[in-house]
């Protein structure tokens, strides 16, 4: 029998740490401590997932969760992402408004050209503006040409500076889909911080060929995305995640001296919905009334980490 | 291939022009059952496969046939328990197959509307003119079989094609259902003519919920309420719509009969209801408010 190659069975990078060169391998238990604001213990950041989903939307390699499932025209999956946009988010800008809360929009940067009143009601709200790509149909992936992935990252970061300026400092990359080149043209293109990858609960510095980015914590497990869309749980089966992990993460930050961070992902086309929002209502006022709280937004937490580690 | 549908503007969630609905209602509430054929051998579509299995596919077909020969009767007997009418998205072969259904939808003063032929006969790949005649003929059955004129339209399977609005509102349709982009009625934009859309939904349906999110009865009932509860409250400010789509090879089910008696007992013991049917919320929205919406519009939505 012929079986595979033979260096199938060579291990180029099997060496103490990671396989790679983009940061290296950190146990959270080593991590330094940082301290937040009037002694929190958790960071709370709601990080809200503003997506555009085109209706001829590419299908490969892979659909982003919400992207076009049904046949093409799909007004079914259209227009419910849209609703996201003009309803749901308003929903959600409404309950962080009554508890003083700020929030990050991830923001698909077509939606600046798009829906320019919505973004004046995000920047009343003081909402931290985050780069998620130029829309759900331009996904990073290998199959990408760097010159054409570059463009896209420069569009999408125009779009966003041109209505937000420099503070459009976070980048998302939409659906968390990255090629091997993504986090050096996020750095080229003058982002500082990045988050999705969701390897780890505190910031930690990821090194490109175009500067370093600070990677900040985002799930994708622990998200409304993957719960209530991908998985059909209950709303009430994430709410209580959310509220479980801030008990951990608050239990953490007392043992250990550290401040944690806690990042909800919330997306308005879900939980910005009539049946869900006082589900959401509940969760925040939940995690408020537990106290010790930070309510920041993500490059409030980026720049806070940062100062406490430099170099 | 189109972006986006193109049929409406971006209306912001907030300082909208107030909607009001009769008697100082805050809410417009409709329940639509989905009232269908399946056949047991349709042809095939391009872009769908109509069951999922070879067919005869003796588990789906049953499944729905159910709906007609069990679960109407019950769901029809707990709606005019509460004094809640249907507005009936029907498939309009149901006027040939099962008369005995439209004769108590029409004794229960039900309206009826279109949900095309068969919900085994998508719109996907259909030109102008065949779907002009589906529309046409659909119209004539209803008016048939019931005396009613067509004002609404849901196309089967939501498998409308891009020209579809347009024609929708040519053939002289009133209110459309395809889009899901609001929680109040909004105007639509077609090439000729006048068009609506009020709000239909699969957040809280019964077959996205029970059949494809695996969702119990109990929970079901919760969440109907939660939907009903929240938008009560925010039609103190502007008044908002909200539908129960229903299907009764679902909901007519022993098992989960009791959560649509849970509900409707929840939205008829409130006061500042609406019990309306499709017909009524998009003639009233028309009458006195959609100007109002567009001049909105026209304006940046300030």
């Amino acid at each position: 029998m012929k079986g595979l190659p033979e260096d199938y069975l060579h291990y180029p990078r099997r060496q103490r740490g990671m396989d790679h060169d983009i940061y290296p391998f950190r146990a959270l238990p080593t991590a330094k401590p940082v301290t937040w604001p009037n002694g929190a213990r958790v960071a709370l950041c709601i990080a809200v997932h503003m997506g555009h989903f085109p209706m001829d939307m590419p299908l490969k390699p892979f659909i982003a969760p919400g992207g076009m499932e049904r046949p093409y025209p799909s007004y079914w999956d259209y227009t419910l992402r849209d609703y996201g946009n003009r309803i749901g988010v308003y929903r959600l800008m409404k309950s962080l408004a009554a508890r003083s809360l700020p929030a990050t929009a991830l923001l698909s940067a077509v939606l600046a050209r798009r829906y320019p009143a919505l973004m004046d009601d995000l920047a009343a709200a003081q909402w931290e503006i985050a780069c998620a790509g130029l829309d759900m149909g331009h996904l990073h992936h290998s199959g990408v040409a760097i010159d054409e992935e570059r463009a896209t990252v420069q569009e999408a970061a125009s779009l966003l500076r041109a209505r937000f300026g420099a503070a459009v400092r976070g980048w998302h990359s939409p659906a968390h889909s990255e090629s091997s080149h993504t986090l050096r043209l996020v750095a080229e293109a003058g982002f500082s911080f990045t988050t999705g990858w969701a390897n780890d609960d505190m910031p930690y510095v990821m090194t490109t060929d175009a500067g370093r980015l600070i990677c900040m914590p985002l799930s994708q497990d622990l998200s409304d995305q993957r719960m209530l869309h991908q998985q059909h749980l209950a709303t009430e089966d994430f709410t209580n995640s959310i509220l479980a992990a801030h008990e951990t993460l608050d239990r953490e930050a007392q043992e250990t001296g550290s401040g944690r961070i806690l990042v909800v992902p919330v997306t308005p086309w879900l939980m910005g919905v009539p049946h869900r929002i006082r589900a959401f209502n509940a969760m925040l006022d939940g995690i408020i009334a537990r106290g010790n709280v930070w309510p920041a937004s993500m490059g409030q937490i980026a720049d806070h980490w940062r100062a406490q580690n430099p170099g | 291939m189109l972006s986006e549908p193109g049929h409406y503007d971006y209306m912001p969630w907030r300082r909208r022009p107030r909607i009001t609905w009769p008697n100082g209602a805050r809410i417009a509430f409709w329940v639509a059952p989905n009232i269908e054929h399946y056949e047991l051998d349709p042809p095939p579509n391009a872009r769908r496969m109509p069951w999922p299995r070879p067919q005869p596919d003796v588990v789906g077909y049953s499944w729905r046939d159910y709906g007609n020969r069990v679960g109407f009767w019950r769901m029809a007997d707990i709606m005019a328990r509460h004094g809640v009418r249907g507005s009936v998205s029907l498939n309009v072969a149901v006027c040939d197959h099962y008369p005995e259904i439209i004769e108590r939808c029409c004794v229960l003063d039900w309206e009826l509307f279109s949900h095309g032929t068969y919900n085994t006969r998508y719109f996907y790949g259909m030109n102008e003119d065949q779907q002009r005649a589906v529309i046409r003929e659909n119209r004539e059955t209803i008016k048939r079989a019931s005396g009613q004129e067509l004002d609404g339209w849901l196309t089967p399977a939501i498998s409308n094609d891009e020209t579809t609005q347009h024609l929708l509102a040519e053939e002289g349709i009133k209110y459309t259902l395809d889009m899901l982009h609001d929680d109040q009625p909004t105007p639509i934009n077609v090439r000729s003519g006048h068009l609506i859309s009020i709000p239909y939904s699969l957040e809280i349906n019964d077959v996205p919920l029970l059949a494809m999110r695996n969702t119990p009865p109990e929970r079901f009932a919760a969440i109907c309420k939660a939907q009903f509860d929240q938008l009560y409250e925010e039609g103190a400010d502007s008044g908002t719509v909200m539908c129960m789509p229903l299907h009764p090879f679902l909901i007519g089910q022993p098992h989960r009969i009791k959560a649509l008696d849970d509900v409707l007992r929840h939205v008829v013991r409130h006061d500042k209801v609406w019990l309306a049917t499709g017909r009524e919320i998009a003639a009233w929205y028309t009458e006195h408010h959609l100007a109002k919406a567009q001049s909105w519009i026209a304006a940046g939505t300030p």
